[in-house]
């Protein structure tokens, strides 16, 4: 192969401790490396910010929910259509678009990497196929256990051990990623008509607490030497006054791992409110930062709300029932038997909407007060809290106190009353925006070892070439063109091939699904264990030789293994 | 100013057209207006004779004509906000949808979805109209919130259906479950129907004709004269739905 050569790069590579500097990048076989020959194709990047492939490490594009997304909105899928051109498939959908759709938009924004926020175990397969049909991008799955009634018989039992082996077992039959509790033990108390209020409160009918939960995953993950820690979104979801909850489970992380956090707390701005009703409702993102700054075994993302249509869709069965109750429109519940359960309902985020404003401040909020940009990534929970196509707007936000001004003139005046944001002057950087949109993506999730989110020799070739000129631009000043150069690359290189250009895809993907195997000893394999066996026999409408997803589902999966340390 | 479209000769003429592009403001514009057939996206001229008359300085000042092969044409006049749309034959789904301000006038028969989640303007259909008309999205709790929608023919099932504001008038007669889930608005239906307003909250309902399985949770409360056709007819009124709590007034005539 002869190669690829991107000459002339404004290469900001964070994890190789590269900010600004202009260079060569040399690619050969979907790797970088030292250098190519003279019959290596040039691309000249004519001195444009160049950034490792982004990565989004909490986004719903793939699986059941997503999908009933899609049809219990059909006036969404009439937005945002694009007919067949060359190798793009027709797509069509805005807030939950097609496979295809999403996977071209993330590519022609530079996004190589995904991670699907919340799979169902029991319907795997169904996220997989999807993966599959989301070509441009690796795709990472975190695996619900929240509602698992073996986890919370073993929480129950003290028995972390026994935590762990359910885990490595669940992940390996599921080809799951990582750990995700999505309101841990208030999915499975929802089964049952209820929720759970704090993470002190018993889950009805398991005599456990949600923070026994927490607590038991965190160290079974580490037992299991996981790339990712526990993926966490907290109990009270969108509660006025749940910050107190947020901060009582940011509490409980102890610091375990050297190379990442001990648990990623995924979209906080949900999670990070005042008051006690929704008349009275205010940031708490000053406290909610605090804590973050004063642990660095926590990682957040932002959960950044942006103004207009778009569809909520999560595990959290219970929460959607609130929202519904609110909106008293389109709603769509379920239960997955022994694992979790859903809710999904289509929302307007208005500025007319105090209670929006205050959530859209909180979000920016939370990166501006958060001083380690490596424990805040940039997400938005696509699309619950936008569809990711917003993440240009998002970053020019972050980098212009200007850009801000101007949209805070935009929105109710009451919200000044209610948010610090109007207090903050700080502008973040080129650097702080590829740490926020790759770099500490790679590193929460721990796939730098694996070759994302940076450009030394030997990482995989996933490159973004935006067309901005870090030292012509003042982002705090030029913020459209910001916004226009993230949300266009003029090349997306992924894997060493060139697969969009100016914001078109030019080839069809191949990617892989990535996902995570813990080797147990003998006696932890759950395969001939009579108890774990009989949950099948007895509770489960799937035979447990039916349940693991073949490997035909994942055409390119590719296997990070642990040694688990049992 | 007048465009008048005419649909040209096709090799495949049962695949329907998208053009929710067909609206008013968008000739005014003169915009590189494009429409899909099935999955392909066309120019309007490689579908469509376009003949424009007369200028115009507002899309008020826009009428839209459509002739020829006009029923498997979709989605014409969706968001429109002003101006007038005269299609000489029976028009495909989705007619009318979301549209805020102007005039839509159906010389043949209407396909289903017609007026969906309307808010403004007036339609009127000289034929009859197909399921669904003047209703709302699968899901969605409000339906028309307003302006008016007139069908000199018959309706399908659902007329009406989640009605939120706005009138809806049928004369001649509804099939199944026309105005139920009502919550505002009024639907008067000049002939017969089958099991009306059921769940409806608010509103009025004016039937003329028969309703066939008239459900039994509506309350009757007295009796009204109304004016329909120039002719006075004493109705009985009646109150629910109660099964859903319901406050919306339905008149039969006795």
């Amino acid at each position: 192969m002869t190669g690829l050569l991107v000459k002339n790069a404004y290469v900001i590579d964070p994890l190789s401790g590269v900010n600004g500097e202009i260079m060569d990048i040399a690619i050969r076989d979907g790797k970088i490396v030292e250098e190519v020959g003279s019959g290596a194709v040039v691309i000249d990047a004519g001195g444009c910010l160049t950034l490792p492939g982004g990565i989004d490490s909490h986004s719903h594009v793939c699986g059941t929910k997503v999908n009933f997304g899609r049809y219990m909105s059909p006036e969404d899928m009439r937005a945002g259509r694009t007919a067949r051109k060359g190798v793009m498939h027709v797509t069509s959908g805005y807030s939950v678009p097609t496979t295809f759709g999403n996977s071209y938009r993330y590519s022609s924004m530079g996004y190589t990497t995904v991670l699907e926020g919340a799979m169902a175990p029991l319907e795997a397969r169904h996220t997989h196929e999807e993966f599959t049909a989301t070509p441009h991008q690796d795709m990472l799955a975190n695996t619900l256990f929240d509602g698992n009634w073996s986890i919370m018989e073993a929480v129950r039992d003290k028995d972390v051990k026994r935590a762990a082996a359910v885990v490595a077992w669940t992940l390996a039959a599921v080809k799951g990623f990582a750990i995700k509790l999505t309101n841990p033990g208030g999915t499975e108390a929802w089964g049952w008509g209820e929720d759970v209020h704090s993470i002190r409160d018993e889950v009805p009918h398991f005599g456990v607490t949600p923070a026994e939960i927490i607590e038991t995953m965190i160290q079974a993950n580490e037992l299991l030497n996981l790339p990712h820690s526990v993926h966490i979104h907290c109990n009270n979801l969108g509660v006025p006054g749940n910050y107190q909850t947020t901060l009582d489970t940011i509490g409980l992380a102890p610091d375990l791992n050297r190379e990442r956090q001990s648990l990623y707390l995924t979209h906080v701005q949900f999670h990070s409110y005042g008051g006690s009703t929704w008349k009275d409702i205010c940031s708490k993102s000053e406290e909610v930062a605090r804590a973050v700054n004063a642990r660095p075994q926590v990682a957040i993302d932002m959960g950044q709300i942006m103004f207009g249509r778009t569809t909520t869709m999560t595990a959290d069965g219970p929460m959607e029932f609130k929202l519904y109750m609110l909106h008293h429109n389109k709603w769509s519940n379920h239960d997955v038997e022994l694992e979790t359960g859903s809710g999904i309902i289509p929302v307007y985020y208005s500025r007319k909407s105090l209670v929006n404003c205050v959530m859209w401040a909180i979000g920016l909020e939370l990166a501006l007060l958060t001083k380690n940009p490596w424990q805040c990534m940039l997400a938005t929970d696509n699309p619950n809290g936008a569809p990711f196509v917003k993440y240009p707007e998002i970053i020019a936000l972050l980098m212009s106190r200007k850009l801000r001004e101007y949209e805070m003139k935009a929105i109710d005046p009451r919200t000044e009353h209610f948010v610090p944001l109007f207090a903050i002057d700080r502008e973040l950087d080129w650097y702080e925006i590829a740490v926020m949109t790759r770099a500490a993506q790679a590193k929460a999730l721990g796939i730098t070892r694996i070759g994302k989110g940076h450009l030394a020799p030997g990482a995989e070739a996933d490159i973004a070439i935006y067309p901005l000129k870090p030292d012509e631009l003042d982002p705090a000043v030029d913020y459209q063109q910001v916004m226009a150069g993230f949300a266009k690359t003029s090349y997306t290189i992924k894997r060493g091939r060139v697969v969009a250009r100016d914001g078109e895809v030019i080839v069809e993907g191949a990617n892989s699904t990535i996902w995570t195997r813990a080797e147990v000893p003998p006696e932890f394999d759950l395969n001939k264990d009579p108890e774990f066996v009989k949950k099948f026999e007895q509770y489960y409408t799937v035979r447990m030789r039916n349940y693991p997803v073949q490997d035909i589902y994942l055409p390119r999966g590719v296997s990070i293994r642990t040694e688990a340390s049992l | 100013m007048r465009v008048i479209l005419k649909t040209r000769p096709r090799a495949k003429p049962k695949i329907p057209i998208e053009a929710e592009t067909i609206i008013p403001q968008n000739f005014l514009r003169k915009n590189d207006i494009r429409v899909y057939e099935g999955n392909k996206e066309r120019k309007l001229e490689d579908l469509f004779y376009v003949t424009t008359e007369g200028p115009a300085v507002s899309p008020d000042q826009v009428e839209v004509i459509l002739t020829g092969d006009t029923g498997v044409i979709k989605r014409v006049g969706e968001y429109m906000n002003a101006g007038r749309i005269i299609v000489e034959g029976d028009i495909g789904m989705h007619c009318g949808n979301f549209m805020s301000a102007g005039e839509i006038i159906i010389r043949g028969n209407a396909d289903s979805w017609l007026g969906r989640e309307m808010r403004g303007g007036v339609i009127r259909c000289e034929g009859d109209a197909g399921h669904y008309c003047a209703a709302g999205y699968r899901g969605e709790k409000r339906g028309m919130r307003g302006g008016m929608v007139e069908v000199l023919g018959n309706a399908g099932d659902f007329a009406a259906e989640y009605l939120s504001g706005g009138e809806v008038h049928i004369h001649g007669n509804c099939a199944d479950l026309p105005g139920v889930e009502m919550r505002g608005g009024t639907l008067t239906i000049g002939g017969d129907c089958l099991r009306p307003c059921g769940n409806m909250t608010g509103g009025t309902c004016r039937i003329f004709g028969t309703a066939h399985q008239f459900l039994p949770t509506f309350r009757r409360n007295g009796s009204e004269v109304a004016e329909y056709g120039g002719k006075r007819y004493r109705m009985a009124v009646y109150r629910g739905d109660i099964a859903n709590r319901g406050k919306g007034t339905v008149l039969i005539r006795e």
